[in-house]
């Protein structure tokens, strides 16, 4: 089991990242991840393979930048009215692995206000976390929706 | 089913009045009556893509969907036979099967447990001796109902509740082109739909979607979000994909030369597509791109140079065949498009594997659909944004009459059909030509 202190500080960290997602700072959001670090959002339960079965999501950090941009500048149609979201986590379970990494899993409900319609997202992040000065980095984040395979409507901001 | 009427049907003359040569009535797109007629003289009457055939390999595989008004299971049998069954049990007419596919040995009703098999016929029932003894397993009225005709086109099966419809080869016509062209990039001349696929909805009227594959001119606005910011990105930053993803956004910021040169196509029965769109990149498979350069090989060693030269040269996107497919073969795309309600539409997005090319090939397939067919992407749901307002705008009862004229009296004749440029808006009006066609014919 981690000490309290760190697994505090991981805890503060994801309430850090969702705090920044729902305030919209989609760029100092992009900088807790690692330069080669990579969002997945997986659109099969269990899915291990992101090469040979489609993905919602699988961006590294260059591909990120341009869905921030997207975000941030050009104004998608999609994000006109800009969505208001609250992006709950919990139930974080942290460990430290050999390499000195740490390996978290976490509970989130995201619920997502735009025009008339609010929608409701839960499922489970897996992250992988590096050591960086006090804080951490995101080497990886994946994100298990539970209706990852259901129908869907277009889903506007990262969970 | 929302917004279901039962009331006499739209006289032919009702229907005419709703398309002019240039415009269209908001009632097209916003009429519940409408879309009643649409479901029963298009969706069940024409022919309809339900499944793959790698799909259904073997005895008991199935998939479930929707035909016209019904869910339905579309199955291969012990006899090596596709059916096409009505997923409703013919006891107390609950649902049956609620997976989405998979194999199944027989269909067991949750409730009473009635089981069928995969040709629908009645397999067993629980306390046989208490049914009246005209009871009979032989009897079509205790099977899962069969319903409709089945077809299948190298491999791609299709459905129609017509009972006397003219052959599908003929209803497909040029279009065959495109699946011949999809399968023949596979060089073991095989296709196989991929596990993985995405099943989107939008709140909006089927027909809009349609319209959008078939419309060149609105990625320059809709789509600007994501071209401004991946022509800013660096090249190649990407550890992942090979530029691919910002590459397929980059490609709707046209130049004029690039735009000006496609060319859009629109063919009797409401079929269109139009000419090439990507043209950079990994996506074209250029000499210098070693798994392009594998894969030619493999397909020149089974075809030859000029007959494989020929199949990867034909580069037309979005190929819809009316009323509900979109393929691209190039990239090994298909999207399916299943009406739910007036103005509700799911659509499944499906990508191919090319059996016996190099598995970077299926890769980019696989990066393709998540790229472009992702509830996320960053192209696709700003397309489907602007189908929900052109809804949201249709369904208010003022100025009632919406414009499809540009580009009007400006096509030539090809060899299958209309042929215009890209500013066009010809295949809207070869769709609603079809469309009046489709809901004014006889009982078929």
């Amino acid at each position: 089991m981690l000490d309290y202190e760190t697994q505090r500080r991981i805890e503060l960290f994801l309430f850090e990242e969702a705090r920044l997602l729902d305030n919209r700072q989609f760029q100092e959001w992009l900088k807790l991840y690692e330069p080669q670090g990579i969002y997945w959002m997986p659109s099969q339960p269990g899915q291990t393979d992101p090469l040979n079965v489609a993905s919602i999501v699988y961006e590294d950090h260059a591909i990120l930048a341009i869905r921030v941009q997207r975000l941030l500048e050009a104004r998608a149609l999609v994000l006109t009215p800009m969505p208001f979201t609250t992006h709950l986590v919990g139930n974080v379970e942290a460990e430290e692995t050999a390499d000195g990494e740490f390996k978290v899993g976490a509970a989130f409900i995201c619920v997502e206000h735009q025009a008339e319609t609010q929608k409701v997202y839960s499922g489970r992040h897996t992250y992988q976390l590096t050591r960086h000065n006090d804080s951490f980095r995101i080497k990886m984040k994946r994100v298990a929706l539970v209706n990852c395979d259901g129908v869907h409507t277009p889903m506007a901001l990262p969970l | 089913m929302d917004h279901h009427v039962e009331q006499p049907s739209l006289s032919s003359d009702e229907i005419r009045s709703l398309v002019r040569p240039d415009h269209v009535h908001r009632r097209a797109y916003a009429d519940a009556a409408v879309f009643q007629l649409e479901q029963e003289r298009i969706f069940s009457r024409l022919w309809i893509y339900v499944a793959h055939e790698s799909q259904l390999k073997n005895g008991g595989d199935f998939v479930r969907t929707r035909l016209a008004g019904y869910e339905i299971v579309v199955t291969r049998h012990t006899d090596g036979k596709i059916y096409v069954l009505q997923n409703r049990c013919p006891h107390r007419g609950a649902r049956i099967c609620m997976a989405d596919g998979g194999n199944a040995k027989v269909f067991s009703c949750p409730y009473h447990a009635w089981s069928f098999r995969s040709d629908g016929t009645l397999d067993s029932v629980p306390h046989r001796k208490s049914y009246p003894d005209t009871f009979s397993f032989d009897d079509p009225q205790n099977h899962m109902q069969r319903i409709g005709q089945v077809a299948s086109y190298r491999g791609f099966v299709f459905a129609t509740l017509s009972r006397n419809p003219a052959p599908l080869i003929e209803h497909l016509g040029p279009m065959t082109e495109v699946i011949d062209n999809l399968v023949d990039r596979a060089p073991d001349g095989e296709v196989e739909i991929a596990s993985s696929s995405f099943t989107l909805e939008y709140r909006g009227n089927w027909k809009l979607h349609l319209e959008n594959a078939a419309d060149i001119f609105h990625p320059s606005f809709v789509h600007n979000s994501s071209v401004q910011p991946a022509r800013r990105a660096p090249a190649n930053a990407s550890i992942l994909d090979q530029d691919q993803t910002r590459e397929m956004l980059l490609a709707n910021g046209f130049g004029t030369a690039e735009w000006e040169s496609i060319q859009l196509n629109g063919l009797p029965g409401g079929h269109a597509f139009m000419n090439n769109i990507y043209n950079k990149g990994v996506l074209v498979g250029q000499d210098t791109d070693p798994v392009a350069a594998r894969y030619r090989a493999v397909l020149t060693a089974k075809h030859g140079a000029e007959r494989t030269a020929s199949i990867l040269g034909m580069n037309r996107f979005n190929n819809i065949i009316y009323p509900n497919l979109v393929i691209n073969a190039q990239y090994q795309q298909m999207r399916v498009t299943v009406p739910v309600s007036v103005d509700r539409t799911l659509l499944h997005v499906h990508c191919f594997r090319l059996k016996g090319a190099p598995d970077e090939i299926f890769h980019r397939a696989v990066r393709f659909l998540t790229t472009l067919g992702s509830p996320m992407s960053m192209i696709f749901s700003d397309d489907m944004e602007m189908l929900e307002r052109c809804q949201q705008g249709l369904e208010k009862d003022v100025g009632p009459w919406i414009d499809i004229s540009r580009g009007f009296g400006m096509e030539r004749h090809g060899r299958d059909g209309s042929v215009s440029g890209p500013a066009s808006e010809m295949p809207m009006r070869v769709q609603f030509k079809a469309w009046v066609d489709y809901l004014t014919a006889e009982a078929a």
